[in-house]
């Protein structure tokens, strides 16, 4: 079998320029390999549209580096004419009629979507687990979980399958998988990327993001799909990213909260994270540890505000309009009851339960509106580090990649996102990248920017690349 | 003997006129067809996010400021959770924290006196779908859903369903002269809650809702029955639940609709699907100077310009009447146009059952015409009646009239001296000092001129004829 999709994006855009292959060559590996593989990586497979598509593309001018690659698109982002699940036995059969504005950007980039991928439920989970499709595997190693909840999406990528995936991210869905796959993936500054389209767990955090191979072809990635859109009206009007934007500057300013070094965190990836500074202040960076004293409260702070907004997000699944539906009821109250006690799984169960309670008008003001408060503080904090550094890094994760199949206690599934949530609450842009590997598993370093400043992220994250390959004229 | 008294606090639900809905570009208008003006967003489907209607947010602007309202200058909009069929995203989007006005009051005029009626928030929120129950089945009708509605929610200081019913027709005066509502009950485009109490102290008594009732005569109606059914309860040694009741039109009673149990809990929090909208001073300013005087302005003005009570009643019960008469409106001419505005265009329009809008009338001819002063009132009205009808421009109608008009002083004294010859009589009654005969004598000139004269011109000249 040719391995045209493990080419660089470079390379393949070159030979398809060439007239070397063609799009459907691209999309006939694809299908290949998907149907050998035992990832469980894809909820729906879009083979037929991508041929057709495939076809079509063959009249047209490759005009840009995205031309005609097949991409993988997360079960949560509505595709026209094709299941959208979000992991759930609720929406198993729901056919969305009309596409998100982040697939438009995709074919307009004639982008070519071989599938639907799966992930949590709802993208309530940090290892996949939760889906009612089941886990995806980690193609690192498949006893361990790719992470998640754009499980499917990092397996994709980091299996082969696409160069390309788009996953989302509400407190570390792109960045933990991105990690545990040895992938980049990047969570943008909050208002760059269209959320229409993107079905809701918490409006406030949500972000569509690029899940990649390496740092440019995620800039690529992330150029297409930026900037303003009239459908969601938290998009900013400010002027969109492009790749040509990247200019490298000779010393970075680099702020380290002190509380990545904290116990929670595994030694291991403490030390690799370290071993990653050192390199990078040997190549000339100023690296300072700071204080950002908030940071400690991510996890009980993303659990009020989260759920909070996901128990409203979710109040729509009533199948009355659409999914699944009970069958023997008594009346609209027992309909609703019966039909999301059986649609909805375990966990996004509890965290329904968990949202209503910290919403309920007996609890409001002492976690919602604390939360609130709590988020303020937190932002304000960041956004001090960010008057005098470029860039905040941080540990991706608190360890390598999880076994499947264990039991865990219903805590642990937040555990992972402790250092990528701070920034999903300030919507600062942050991308996690791969620094080293421990018994083989990935550990990734997380690299966090000014808001709309991902130019000066994905600047130093190319250097870092460089650096962690070892690359000697860096 | 215990003297209970009534406290009763009044909600208003308006459907603001607008091209769209409030977050959706679907068409806001009523249909009779179901499931018409719908999109994606109003059906709640996976993946849609709230639009802003800013007509709406202009219009709900309109009436907080019309309702002497502070504005809150930074609002949000706020989820209302809970389940319902009629509510697609199982959410109301709302103002529970930041209503665009608050702190508001209207008056109203109740035997004799002035009385604030303070008003504790207009906010804007969307209305829900609507739901048809038929035997065993439940139709959702999602034309409704999402159509932009103001809320105004007074405080609990109404103590009698006659200042209700002042408060709810000033209230709805107000919001049609805006031109902000169309308040038509009937077709739900202004529905009414109230809630009613009765204590014989200062504190007030456990509240009863009284949902949605069709008109306004029905309000007031409702309310005497509670009151009523209240005082009965509370003498009789009884005490009134927290209820929600509705109103039987057949039986000019309310029912139970259901207890309330425990306090609903609403879970409101902010919507971030949707940015802070910020309304500036100039937004006020500019609203402020476009708003259309109010029926209270007006009132008073007209007075001043020494215009009669019933007439003004009569212009200002259509606000379509008054802003013509405004288009128009000179304080020297203003009690001769109120006159025709009604005696000629309004009985006109009622005779028809039309608006003014359907008929061709312009402004500009109507302040031309009242302002002929040879013609006399019933030659006016001719033309009037002509203009309204679309019969002959202003020009050709005028024309017309001095054409058949008697102007020559020869031949009105031609006239003149044929009745003076046939009513030798009067005219020596006359010439004996009984001046009473002289208007008897100007009818039978007028007759047999068939008004074709000048009456002022004729009187002067019958004055010379008889001396």
């Amino acid at each position: 079998m040719k391995n045209l999709l493990d080419l660089e994006l470079k390379k393949i855009n070159q030979m398809l320029k060439e007239g070397v292959i063609m799009p459907i060559d691209l999309v006939e590996e694809f299908a290949k390999k998907v149907v050998a593989s035992d990832l469980n990586a894809f909820i729906t497979l879009n083979l037929d549209e991508a041929r057709k598509q495939a076809r079509l593309l063959e009249k047209k001018e490759v005009d840009n580096i995205l031309f005609g690659i097949p991409i993988a698109v997360k079960d949560n982002i509505v595709l026209q004419g094709v299941p959208t699940t979000c992991g759930s036995k609720i929406l198993e059969n729901y056919i969305s009629v009309f596409d998100a504005t982040v697939v438009k950007k995709l074919k307009e980039k004639n982008m070519i979507i071989v599938g639907k991928t799966n992930m949590d439920e709802f993208a309530m989970g940090g290892t996949g687990e939760t889906s009612y499709f089941g886990p995806t595997k980690n193609p690192l190693n498949k006893n361990f979980s790719p992470g998640g909840s754009s499980s499917g999406s990092a397996a994709a990528v980091a299996g082969g399958l696409t160069p390309l995936a788009l996953g989302s991210d509400t407190g570390g869905s792109i960045r933990e998988p991105a990690a545990f796959c040895g992938l980049v993936g990047l969570n943008p500054t909050y208002g760059r990327i269209s959320r229409y389209g993107l079905v809701a767990f918490a409006s406030s955090l949500d972000q569509i993001g690029p899940m990649s191979r390496n740092v440019i072809e995620n800039a690529h990635l992330f150029a297409a799909i930026n900037g303003p859109s009239d459908d969601d009206l938290n998009t900013s009007s400010e002027k969109p990213f492009s790749v040509d934007d990247i200019t490298k500057k000779e010393k970075y300013r680099i702020a380290i909260p002190r509380f990545c070094l904290t116990k929670i965190i595994n030694a291991d990836v403490v030390s690799v994270f370290l071993n990653c500074l050192d390199k990078i202040k040997a190549a000339g960076h100023q690296v300072d540890f700071v204080e950002v004293p908030f940071m400690k409260y991510a996890i009980p702070l993303y659990q009020v505000i989260a759920l909070a907004e996901a128990s409203s997000n979710l109040l729509r699944f009533d199948g009355i309009k659409y999914g699944y539906q009970t069958e023997n009821y008594q009346d609209y109250d027992d309909f609703v009851t019966k039909t999301r006690t059986a649609g909805f799984g375990t966990e996004v169960k509890r965290r329904i339960m968990v949202g209503t309670y910290v919403l309920s008008s007996e609890n409001v003001d002492v976690y919602y509106k604390k939360a609130l408060q709590v988020r303020r503080e937190l932002t304000d904090e960041i956004k001090a580090v960010f008057q005098q550094y470029d860039l905040i890094m941080t540990p991706a994760t608190v360890s390598t990649s999880l076994i499947l199949g264990k039991k865990r206690e219903p805590n642990e599934s937040f555990l992972q996102d402790l250092l990528a949530i701070p920034f999903s609450m300030s919507g600062h842009p942050s991308l996690v990248m791969p620094a080293d590997k421990i018994d083989n598993m990935p550990i990734g370093v997380q690299i966090a920017g000014r808001y709309y400043d991902e130019k000066t992220i994905y600047a130093f994250a190319l250097e870092l690349e460089a650096l962690v390959r070892g690359d000697e004229s860096v | 003997m215990r003297v209970y008294k009534p406290t009763i606090g009044m909600e208003i639900h308006a459907e603001l006129k607008t091209e769209g809905k409030m977050f959706s570009n679907a068409p806001n208008c009523f249909s009779a067809k179901p499931n018409i003006n719908v999109n994606l967003i109003d059906i709640a489907l996976p993946g849609t996010l709230p639009q802003l209607n800013h007509e709406a947010i202009e219009l709900a602007l309109k009436a907080a400021l019309a309702l002497n309202c502070k504005i809150n200058k930074k609002m949000h909009f706020d989820r209302k959770n809970y389940f319902y069929l009629d509510l697609p995203k199982g959410y109301q989007i709302t103002q529970h924290n930041t209503p665009i006005g608050y702190d508001g009051y209207i008056e109203i005029e109740i035997g004799g006196k002035r009385k604030k009626i303070a008003i504790e928030c207009v906010h804007i929120e969307e209305d829900t779908c609507k739901s048809i129950h038929e035997d065993d089945k439940t139709y959702l009708d999602y034309n409704r859903a999402g159509i932009p509605l103001i809320e105004i929610v007074t405080k609990p200081v109404i103590e009698s369903a006659e200042e209700v019913k002042l408060y709810l027709t000033k209230v709805r005066e107000i919001l049609r002269y805006l031109d902000v509502s169309d308040v038509k009950m009937e077709e739900g485009s202004m529905r009414c809650e109230a809630n009613v109490s009765i204590s014989d102290t200062n504190k007030l008594g456990t509240k009863v809702e009284i949902k949605n009732v069709g008109s306004i005569s029905y309000v007031v109606s409702a309310i005497e029955y509670e009151t009523k059914r209240q005082k009965e309860i509370l003498s009789s040694g009884g005490q009134i639940k927290s209820q929600t009741r509705r109103y039987v039109e057949n039986k000019k009673k309310t029912e139970l609709l259901r207890e309330k149990e425990g306090k609903n809990d609403y879970r409101y929090f902010p919507e971030s699907d949707l940015p802070l909208v910020e309304i500036s001073e100039e937004d006020i300013m500019r609203i402020k100077e476009a708003m259309p005087i109010l029926p209270d302005q007006l009132y008073n003005k007209y007075q001043q310009a020494g215009i009669n009570e019933p007439t003004i009643k009569a212009i200002l019960s259509s606000r379509e009447l008054a802003a013509f008469f405004e288009e128009i409106y000179d304080q020297k001419t203003a009690p001769i146009a109120a006159k025709y505005l009604v005696s000629g265009v309004l009985k006109y329009l009622n005779k028809h059952g039309l608006t003014l809008k359907e008929t061709k009338l312009t402004a500009k001819d109507f302040n031309e015409l009242i302002k002929q002063a040879e013609l006399n009132d019933q030659q006016i009205q001719a033309i009037l009646e002509n203009l309204l009808l679309g019969k002959g421009s202003l020009k050709e109608n005028l024309k017309q009239i001095k054409e058949g008009s008697i102007s020559n002083e020869d031949e009105i004294l031609t006239i003149i001296n044929e009745v003076m010859a046939e009513n030798k009589k009067e005219v020596a009654s006359y010439r004996d000092g009984n001046e009473r005969v002289l208007k008897y004598l100007m009818g039978q000139i007028m007759k047999k001129s068939k008004g074709k004269i000048d009456p002022q011109k004729a009187h002067q000249l019958l004055l010379s004829q008889l001396s």
